[in-house]
């Protein structure tokens, strides 16, 4: 009787853990998803309030357009005219033009412009200035480049990299 | 006469008076003041010329193109003297009127300090090497109160170096600024290095990129100042500025800059460099302002036989500067030149010692620190030629109203703008 009581406590016990931790240890994990929404790399127009040192001014310009980093030597080489003339804006344009004439430079072909030019518009004005065009800009350019066959992707490219907005982030 | 008659002659008469013409300058007014000259050159012999070098000649005629004499080197120096050819026009003293104890009477005598002074006519007690000129410089005066304005093509700051220099060609007064400054350019850079292989846009697609600039200019107002752009030229000024800057490049890449003046080219230094493109700049512009620095007399800190020969150097460069004024048609006979110093060097020397025995001198503001000279040479009948002031008379910021009187704005700036006076000396 003494051995069966105990063996009858024994079993109890070992049953009574074996739920407790069925319910507690296997409790099914639950799922936590963190949903974030997507974020916008944006920058409107009114929140570039800081003007570009001329380093940044070179080595922005050299990544957006070749999609990589200036090596030192080049932005050095560069940067010595910049600070050695009085027209900022001069050596911008002068510096921009080359950019964009060195093979490996990022712009679409005018066949691919033509093709869509609201998407090309749109395209630079992300790439270049971080944000969308607005509703007027857009339908500007669209007139401008639909209307004027001579003007190139590069000619488009090369206003909006010396326009006083590049200039600002 | 008749009624009819009178009538008409009359409003002829009135219209002449009144109505604007064209001068043989291309200007369509005539400024209010008249003119002396149509152009100033404005040398600044700077990085601290001792007057007892200069003018005293201490150690013999430094100067020999600009001064007359013959006073032989100091036999301990003149080892260390670089030969250059020998003066082959009139000493430049004799052309005109020479203060030979001018004075830059306050301020630190610190370079920057003492080219602060002579470009805005103003002394400053705090100027700051990281702050443009509180005060409007010599370009914004002279665009702003020129009627009518003048463009920026007009005016030059050319310097031997960067550093703050370059921060000189206009000043932080909101009343001027940006829109009325210099063009500046540091020779020694833009001939080592400018962007190459551009794509080529012809003047009617560069119309086009304009447009479409401004447009998105247009859209972009906000936070867009005029300083942080720096000057502005016209868009067909800025072609011809490029063109020339390329040009200049392509001349120094195939060694245009290291072989010129009949110098030796281990003799060639950045003061000549820096006049040599100042030259190309009045033969191609032809600015009504250049103001161009010179600065390697500086090296003596630590040599004082280097300090001697590079004061000569920048006589040569200065007589060249004369040559290219007299050979540029427009400029000939049409423009005044004037060479000073921004400061002085101690009278006692620092510790180090050439490889000639000579001590060297530094510049911390004792009374010689202070005393400089001023040449103002031109045209015969417009300037006082061979004239030598030897008392004491005239200051650094003597020479904006100097050149504002030359050109002829100096009634149209506001009153209390400027300390100094006309050096009216020096002219007929």
């Amino acid at each position: 009787m003494q051995a069966f009581k105990q063996n009858s406590i024994g079993s109890f016990g070992l049953f009574t853990l074996l739920f407790a931790l069925a319910f507690t240890s296997c409790k099914k994990e639950e799922l936590y998803v963190y949903e974030v929404n997507d974020v916008k790399v944006n920058q409107e127009k009114g929140d570039k309030v800081n003007v570009k040192s001329q380093t940044e001014f070179i080595a922005i310009a050299y990544s957006d357009i070749f999609g990589t980093g200036i090596d030192r030597n080049s932005l050095d080489l560069l940067l010595a005219p910049y600070l050695a003339f009085g027209d900022q804006k001069l050596i911008e344009q002068m510096i921009i033009k080359s950019f964009l004439n060195v093979p490996g430079a990022d712009v679409p072909t005018k066949t691919v412009m033509d093709a869509d030019v609201t998407k090309f518009i749109t395209d630079a004005y992300i790439k270049f200035l971080a944000r969308k065009p607005d509703e007027f800009e857009l339908w500007h350019f669209q007139k401008v480049l639909k209307d004027d066959p001579t003007i190139t992707p590069d000619m488009f490219y090369f206003a909006m990299l010396t326009s006083d907005e590049y200039r600002y982030y | 006469m008749k009624r009819r008659d009178f009538i008409l002659k009359s409003a002829m008469a009135a219209g002449a008076v009144t109505l604007p013409y064209i001068l043989p300058t291309g200007r369509l007014f005539a400024a209010t003041g008249s003119r002396i000259a149509n152009h100033v050159v404005f040398c600044m012999f700077a990085g601290g010329v001792r007057n007892l070098e200069s003018m005293h000649k201490a150690d013999g005629n430094l100067m020999p193109n600009m001064l007359v004499g013959n006073e032989s080197i100091s036999s301990d120096i003149a080892p260390g003297m670089t030969s250059l050819p020998a003066p082959t026009s009139a000493r430049l003293q004799t052309l005109g009127t020479l203060f030979k104890e001018f004075r830059y009477k306050q301020g630190p005598t610190g370079h920057f300090g003492g080219h602060n002074t002579v470009l805005t006519g103003r002394y400053d007690e705090t100027v700051s090497l990281s702050q443009r000129p509180k005060y409007p410089t010599i370009f914004e005066l002279y665009r702003k109160h020129s009627s009518p304005e003048q463009a920026a093509l007009n005016s030059w700051w050319i310097s031997n170096s960067l550093g703050p220099y370059p921060s000189l060609n206009f000043s932080d007064d909101p009343e001027y600024g940006a829109l009325y400054g210099a063009n500046y350019a540091q020779p020694a850079s833009i001939i080592t290095g400018m962007p190459q292989n551009p794509i080529q846009l012809d003047d009617v697609k560069l119309e086009k990129v304009a447009a479409m600039r401004q447009f998105m200019d247009n859209s972009f107002t906000t936070n867009v100042t005029a300083q942080d752009a720096g000057i502005t030229n016209t868009l067909a000024n800025r072609k011809r500025i490029e063109e020339f800057l390329r040009f200049e490049y392509d001349n120094a890449v195939s060694g245009q800059y290291n072989n010129f003046w009949g110098l030796s080219q281990n003799s060639i230094n950045n003061d000549q460099v820096t006049v040599l493109f100042a030259e190309k700049v009045i033969k191609e512009f032809q600015p009504e302002l250049l103001v161009v620095n010179m600065q390697d007399v500086d090296t003596c800190h630590q040599n004082f036989t280097g300090y001697a020969n590079n004061i000569r150097k920048a006589d040569f460069a200065v007589a060249k500067l004369w040559e290219a004024i007299q050979s540029t048609p427009g400029m000939a006979n049409d423009t005044i030149l004037i060479v000073a110093p921004e400061h002085g060097r101690n009278l006692q020397p620092n510790t180090i010692i050439d490889r000639y025995g000579r001590y060297a001198l530094d510049h911390t503001s004792d009374d010689t620190s202070r005393e400089i000279f001023c040449l103002i040479a031109g045209p015969p009948d417009k300037v006082k030629q061979n004239q030598l002031i030897t008392q004491v008379v005239g200051e650094s910021t003597d020479i904006v109203p100097t050149i504002a009187n030359i050109l002829g704005f100096n009634n149209e700036i506001p009153s209390g703008r400027l300390t100094g006076r006309h050096l009216g000396e020096a002219f007929y």
